[in-house]
C-alpha cells in the first residue's frame, strides 16, 4: 500500500517525503535552479518590468479530456504573465495531496505538469508538499506562483481602452468548461469536446509586436461575458458583441443548448482575449490567424461610448439585443 | 333663485372636466363657480330648480368620455356672495392642490370625427385632429402642469384660428394642449427608398399605394411605431412575419370604425365591442369566425385574434382609406419596447419595413397598445399601455413614505406608490435589451418628476437576477424584497380591499419561492404582507434551466421522467442528446425544483405535439387552450389526487395527466379539454378542503396561467357553485406586468409603514 499510495509519512519530513521528492519531483521537474536541499534559490531575469502572478488548482477531475491538473497549474499562471505582456522565466509549486492518492497518479500529472513548463519556457524554481489527512482533501490541490518580465514602458492594460477599439478572441469559447463539465459527471464519451487548455505565449507575443494593442485576458473563470464586463466596468465604455462572429465549437454549441448552459460564460483556459485600436484590429486578427492557436480568431465586438449606463451588449444574429450580465452565483431561471 | 354646491371625485382633473362644467353652466343659464380641489372638484351653482335638475342630471350624464365623475357630496352651498356674476373658473385654493394627473393618451372624439368628416371643415382629413376630450397626452408630456409649453407641442406655433379657440372658455378646444390645424400643426412624410413625400394627402396616398403591393409600412402613431400590411394577403402577412423573424406570435389587426369588416371576420359579443369602442381603443382579443377572409398566418394555432379600432385620426384615415383590415403590429423586436424616433425607426427597420409613414410631432415617451382579453364578462388587461396607463389607482391605506416598485423581469411595470396613491406604468418590455433598461430608468425618472414625489424605499423581486432587483440592489435607498407570488396574489387584493381572508391561487411560470424553488402552482391563504402557501402542485425538476421556459418539450421530459415514465419525442431528438440531458437531470446539473402551472402546461402542450419549442412566451399554453375550446363543458375531469406532503401542505397531483395525454383512444382536444377540466376541479379540491380548516371570505385567481380564459372561467363557476366568492385582477393584468402594484400593496400592508 505505502508502495502505491500517499501516506502521511510522504509529507512528515522523514525518509519518505525525501524519497517522493527526488524519485517523482526531481526526476520530471530537474533544473539548475531547483535546489530541493536549499530552504531558497537566487533566480537572475532578464531587464524589464518583474511580474509575479500566483494561483491555486483545484479542478475536478484531476484529468479530463484535453488536460489535467498538472498541465493547467503550469497554464494558468503562464497565461496570467502572458496576457500582462511578459514573458514567464520561473515558476514555484505547491502541493496538496491527500492521503492514499495514488503515487502513479501523481507521477502522471507532475510529469504533464513538467512537460507543459517545458513548453512554456518556464523552470519551476522551488516547491513544497504538504499531505493532508484523508478525508481532508479532494485528492490533489496544486498551487503555483509565476515570475516573468516584461519590457520597460509597456503601456497594457484596461486604462488603455477607449471607444472605437475592437475585441479580438484567439478561438472558440466554452471548451474547457463543457470538457471538465461532462468529465467531472461521467457523463461518457463525447469524445470531441477536450479542453483547450494550452499556454497562450505565442498568441501573446505575436501581438505584443503589434501598436495599438491595448489589453489582453485569458477568459478563465466566468468565461468571455465576465471579461468583457470587466472590460466595461473599467473603461465606461459600452461592449457590443456580435454574437454570430463569437467562435463556438459545433459539439460545445450542442451541449450547453441542451444542458441549458451559456458558452459565453464558461471558463477556456488557452484563450486570449484582446481589446485592439481600430486600425491595427485587422492585422492583429491576421497575424493571429497564421499561429496554428489562432487559427479560428475572431474581431467579435467594439467598443463605444455608452449614452446611458455602460453595459454589454450582445447583437443576437436574429438582430435582438440582450444585456450580458456579470455572472450570477447560481443563476435561476428568470421566465414566468 | 336657488343655489347648490357639488363636490365630484373620480377622474375629473387633467380631463377637460372644468371647461365642460363652465359650458354646461353656460347653456343652462347658471351662475356660480368651478375649481380644482385636492384631487376632487367644487363646484357651486346659482339658478332655478329646474336648471339645477338638469345641471346636476348632465354632470354625470354628459361628462367627456375620458372623465369618470363620481359624486362624493351634493348640498347647499355655505354663505353665498355673487349669484350674478356670471360662472367662472377659480383658480385652486392656497394649499389644496390639485392632485397631479397623467393623462393616457385617448382616442378620437365623436366631435372631432364630425369636423374630421366635414369636407367644409379646416379640420377636414387632419391627421392630428383633436381637442380637450381626445388626443395624446402621456405619450407628449415633458412636464406638468399639462400646459401646451411642457409638451411635444410646444415648437408648433398656433395659428390664429387655433389660437381663438384654444382661448375661448366656451369653445371645446379650450386649453387643448396639442391643439392643431393642417396651417400650423404636424404633418405627415412619407419616405421610401430615397424618395421623400411632403403634404399630408400624397403621403397617405403613396402609403395606401404601397400597403395595396402588399409592402409592410412603418406608420408612426401616437406612442410609437406601428408595422401596417394587408391582413387578407397571406403574401403580405407571410413577408412581414419572415422579416420581422416573427414566425407564429398572433399579430394584431386594425379594422374600420364601422365594424363591418370586423364583424364578418369575428363574433363579437357586447363586452367585446364595448371593450374595442372604449376611449382607451385597446387591443381586444376576438374569437375569429370560421372561414373569415383574414390571411391564415396571422394567429396560427389560434381561435382568437387581436384587433383594433383606430385610435388616432391618421389610424382612421388608413383603415377606411386602404379599405380593409390592416396588420397593426408595434415596430419592435420581440419584447422590446416600441421604436418611437424616426431615424432610429429608419435604421433598426430597413430589413422590415418596405417603407415609413413618418410625423413631425415628436414622441416623448413610447406607450405600446394596450391588450385586453373578456373573461368573465370582462375585459381584463394583458397589458397596460397606451390609453390605460399610467394606471392611477388608490391605496387601502396610506403610505408613511413614498415608494419605487421596480416590478419583474419580463412584461416589466413600475408602480409609484405616495400617500393614498399609486400610480402604475405602462408596458415598459422584458428587460434582457438594453432599450427596456434605458426605458425602465427612464419611467422610473420620468414618474417621479410628473407626479412630484420621490422615492425613499425601493422594492422589488426576490429574485436576485432580475434587471429589476439589480437595478434596486444598486440605488443607495432602502431596498425590500417581496416574494414573487406574495406580490401576485397582493395585486388581486389590493383590488378588493374590503376582503380580510383570502386562499389565493397564484399560477404562473416560475418566480422564486422562500423556499429557494421555483414556485408557479401555489395557494396562498392570508392577506396582504401576511400570506402562508397552503397549497401547491407536486414537484418536479425543470431540466435545462431558462431554456425550459421556452422550450415546452422540457416540461414534458420533466413531468414523464418525474413518474418513471420513459420519455422521447417521437424519436426526433437524437438518443444520444436526450441521455445526455437524462444524465444531467439525475445529476441534478442546471436542474430547478418546481411547482409550475405553467410548465405543467407546457408540458400537456408538448405531449399533444402542439408546441415542441415555443417562438413566444405561452405558446404552449395557448395552442392547448384553443384546442381545448371547441370541446370544453362537455368534458370529464380525471381526478388528480390531492394529500398534504410531510409539511401540512395540500398537493395536487398532476401524475394522472400523463396517461390520458398518451391515450390513443381519445381525439387531441378532448384531451385538451380534460387537462383545463381536471386542474379547474383541483383548484376547487383545494378550495373545499382548506375552507374545512379555514376562515375564508374570498378565492382569487392570479398569475400569468389565470390569462387561460377556459381555465378561469371553469375554475369561476365551480367555485361559485360551492358558495365561493371568487375573484380575477380587473385593471392589473394577473401576469408579471402586474407585480409592481402587487409589491407596493404586499410591503404596504406591513405595519411599519403605516403613518
Ligand atoms: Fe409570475
Ligand atoms: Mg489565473
Ligand atoms: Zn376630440
Ligand atoms: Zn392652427
Amino acid at each position: 500500500m505505502q508502495d502505491t499510495h500517499i501516506s502521511l509519512a510522504h509529507g512528515n519530513g522523514g525518509r519518505y517525503m525525501r524519497e517522493l521528492i527526488e524519485e517523482l519531483f526531481a526526476r520530471h521537474l530537474a533544473n539548475p535552479h531547483l535546489d530541493v536541499d536549499a530552504d531558497a534559490v537566487a533566480i537572475p531575469l532578464p531587464p524589464g518590468e518583474v511580474l509575479v502572478t500566483t494561483d491555486g488548482f483545484t479542478v475536478q477531475p484531476l484529468e479530463f479530456p484535453g488536460g489535467d491538473i498538472g498541465a493547467l497549474a503550469v497554464h494558468g499562471t503562464v497565461n496570467d504573465l502572458a496576457v500582462a505582456g511578459a514573458r514567464p522565466c520561473y515558476l514555484t509549486l505547491n502541493v496538496f495531496v491527500e492521503e492514499g492518492f495514488e503515487i502513479a497518479t501523481l507521477d502522471r500529472i507532475v510529469a504533464s505538469l513538467a512537460h507543459a513548463a517545458q513548453e512554456a519556457g518556464v523552470v519551476v524554481a522551488a516547491g513544497d508538499t504538504k499531505v493532508l489527512p484523508r478525508g481532508e482533501g479532494g485528492g490533489l490541490y496544486l498551487a503555483t506562483t509565476g515570475v516573468g518580465v516584461r519590457a520597460p514602458g509597456r503601456r497594457l492594460g484596461l486604462r488603455e481602452v477607449r471607444a472605437g477599439d475592437r475585441v479580438l478572441v484567439s478561438g472558440p469559447v466554452g471548451d474547457h468548461g463543457v470538457a471538465v463539465m461532462l468529465a467531472r459527471e461521467q457523463f461518457g464519451l463525447r469524445g470531441e469536446l477536450r479542453s483547450d487548455a494550452a499556454s497562450v505565449l505565442p498568441l501573446t507575443e505575436t501581438l505584443l509586436g503589434i501598436d495599438g494593442l491595448r489589453f489582453m485576458r485569458d477568459p478563465t473563470r466566468g468565461g468571455l461575458a465576465t471579461v468583457a464586463n470587466e472590460i466595461v466596468r473599467a473603461s465606461g465604455l459600452n461592449l457590443h458583441l456580435n454574437e454570430a462572429q463569437i467562435p463556438v465549437r459545433e459539439p460545445v454549441r450542442a451541449v450547453c443548448e441542451m444542458l441549458g448552459y451559456d458558452p459565453l460564460y464558461l471558463a477556456c483556459e488557452g484563450r486570449v482575449v484582446a481589446v485592439v485600436a481600430p486600425e491595427t484590429a485587422e492585422t492583429a486578427l491576421a497575424a493571429w490567424r497564421e499561429l496554428p492557436s489562432g487559427t479560428e480568431a475572431a474581431l467579435i465586438g467594439n467598443l463605444n461610448k455608452a449614452q446611458t449606463r455602460a453595459r454589454v451588449i450582445l447583437r443576437t444574429p436574429l438582430g435582438g439585443e440582450r444585456v450580458l450580465e456579470e455572472l450570477e452565483d447560481d443563476p435561476l431561471p428568470r421566465i414566468c | 333663485m336657488d343655489s347648490q354646491r357639488f363636490v365630484i371625485g373620480g377622474r375629473v382633473q387633467g380631463v377637460g372636466f372644468r371647461p365642460f362644467v363652465y359650458r354646461l353652466a353656460h347653456r343652462l343659464g347658471l351662475a356660480g363657480s368651478v375649481r380644482n380641489g385636492a384631487g376632487v372638484v367644487e363646484i357651486e351653482a346659482h339658478g332655478d330648480d329646474v336648471a339645477l335638475a338638469a345641471f346636476a342630471e348632465a354632470l354625470m350624464a354628459e361628462a367627456p368620455a375620458i372623465a369618470c365623475p363620481l359624486l362624493l357630496e351634493r348640498g347647499t352651498p355655505g354663505p353665498v356672495d355673487d349669484t350674478d356674476g356670471g360662472f367662472r373658473i377659480l383658480p385652486s385654493r392656497a394649499g389644496e392642490a390639485p392632485r397631479n394627473h397623467v393623462p393616457p393618451d385617448y382616442f378620437t372624439c365623436p366631435d372631432c370625427l364630425t369636423e374630421f368628416a366635414d369636407p367644409g371643415n379646416r379640420r377636414y382629413r387632419y391627421p392630428f385632429i383633436n381637442c380637450t376630450q381626445c388626443g395624446p397626452r402621456y405619450t407628449l408630456i415633458r412636464a406638468l402642469p399639462y400646459d401646451r409649453a411642457a409638451t411635444t407641442m410646444a415648437g408648433f406655433a398656433l395659428c390664429p384660428d387655433c389660437r381663438r379657440e384654444y382661448e375661448d372658455p366656451l369653445d371645446r378646444r379650450f386649453h387643448a394642449e396639442p391643439v392643431a390645424c393642417p396651417t400650423c400643426g404636424p404633418r405627415l412624410e412619407y419616405v421610401v427608398g430615397g424618395e421623400r413625400i411632403m403634404g399630408n394627402e400624397a403621403a397617405l396616398a403613396a402609403a395606401v399605394g404601397m400597403l395595396h403591393a402588399d409592402a409592410t409600412v412603418a406608420v408612426k402613431g401616437i406612442g410609437g411605431y406601428h408595422l401596417l400590411c394587408d391582413a387578407r394577403s397571406e403574401v403580405a402577412v407571410a413577408r412581414l412575419r419572415s422579416r420581422k423573424l416573427r414566425p407564429h406570435k398572433p399579430l394584431a389587426v386594425l379594422f374600420a370604425e364601422d365594424l363591418r369588416d370586423l364583424h364578418r371576420a369575428a363574433a363579437l359579443s357586447p363586452a367585446h365591442e364595448a371593450a374595442l369602442r372604449a376611449a382607451e381603443r385597446p387591443i381586444v382579443l376576438v374569437p375569429l369566425r370560421t372561414g373569415h377572409d383574414l390571411a391564415p398566418s396571422l394567429c396560427p394555432g389560434l381561435d382568437e385574434l387581436g384587433v383594433l379600432l383606430p385610435y388616432s385620426p391618421l389610424h382612421h384615415l388608413l383603415a377606411t382609406d386602404f379599405g380593409g383590415p390592416l396588420v397593426a403590429t408595434s415596430a419592435n423586436l420581440s419584447g422590446e419596447p416600441v421604436l418611437t424616433d424616426e431615424t432610429e425607426a429608419e435604421s433598426r427597420l430597413a430589413g422590415v419595413a418596405d417603407a415609413f409613414l413618418h410625423h413631425n410631432r415628436l414622441i416623448e415617451r413610447p406607450a405600446d397598445d394596450s391588450v385586453l382579453r373578456v373573461v368573465d364578462g370582462r375585459p381584463r388587461p394583458l397589458r397596460l399601455g397606451r390609453g390605460l396607463a399610467p394606471l392611477e389607482l388608490d391605496l387601502p391605506q396610506p403610505l408613511a413614505h413614498p415608494l419605487l416598485a421596480v416590478g419583474g423581469h419580463l412584461k416589466n411595470t413600475v408602480a409609484l406608490a405616495w400617500e393614498n396613491r399609486v400610480v402604475v406604468s405602462p408596458h415598459l418590455g422584458d428587460l434582457d435589451s438594453p432599450r427596456a433598461r434605458d426605458l425602465f430608468t427612464r419611467t422610473i425618472d420620468d414618474l417621479q418628476r410628473l407626479y412630484g414625489v420621490r422615492a425613499e424605499a425601493v422594492i422589488c423581486d426576490a429574485h436576485p437576477d432580475y434587471a429589476s432587483t439589480r437595478w434596486a440592489a444598486a440605488q443607495a435607498l432602502p431596498m425590500y424584497r417581496i416574494w414573487h407570488h406574495h406580490a401576485h396574489a397582493s395585486a388581486v387584493a389590493g383590488e378588493h380591499p374590503a376582503y380580510g381572508r383570502w386562499l389565493t391561487f397564484a399560477w404562473d411560470g416560475v418566480g422564486l419561492g422562500p423556499d429557494g424553488t421555483l414556485w408557479g402552482g401555489e395557494t396562498l391563504y392570508g392577506a396582504p404582507g401576511r400570506w402562508r402557501r397552503v397549497g401547491s402542485l407536486r414537484p418536479f425538476r425543470l431540466p435545462g434551466a431558462g431554456r425550459a421556459g421556452r422550450e415546452p418539450w422540457r416540461s414534458a421530459a420533466a413531468l414523464c421522467w418525474e413518474v418513471g415514465l420513459p420519455w422521447s419525442f417521437g424519436g426526433e431528438m437524437a438518443a444520444g442528446d436526450v441521455a445526455l440531458l437524462r444524465g444531467a437531470w439525475e445529476h441534478d446539473l442546471n436542474c430547478h425544483r418546481s411547482s409550475a402551472a405553467g410548465r405543467v402546461f407546457d408540458a400537456a402542450a408538448a405531449l399533444l405535439g402542439l408546441v415542441r419549442e415555443a417562438s413566444f412566451e405561452g405558446q404552449g399554453p395557448m395552442y392547448l387552450e384553443a384546442l381545448a375550446a371547441a370541446q370544453a363543458g362537455t368534458v370529464e375531469a380525471v381526478t388528480l389526487p390531492l394529500a398534504q406532503d410531510d409539511d401540512g401542505l395540500w398537493i395536487t397531483d398532476w401524475a394522472p395527466l400523463l396517461p390520458l395525454l398518451d391515450d390513443p383512444a381519445r381525439v387531441p382536444a378532448d384531451k385538451a379539454a380534460c387537462v383545463h377540466e381536471s386542474l379547474a376541479r383541483a383548484i376547487l379540491a383545494q378550495a373545499l378542503v382548506l375552507r374545512e380548516r379555514q376562515q375564508i371570505d374570498a378565492i382569487a385567481l392570479t398569475g400569468g396561467v389565470f390569462q387561460n380564459r377556459l381555465l378561469a372561467e371553469r375554475a369561476l363557476i365551480l367555485l361559485a357553485t360551492e358558495g365561493f366568492a371568487a375573484h380575477l385582477g380587473e385593471c392589473v393584468p394577473s401576469n408579471d406586468a402586474g407585480l409592481s402594484f402587487g409589491q407596493v400593496i404586499e410591503y404596504a400592508a406591513t405595519v411599519s409603514n403605516s403613518p
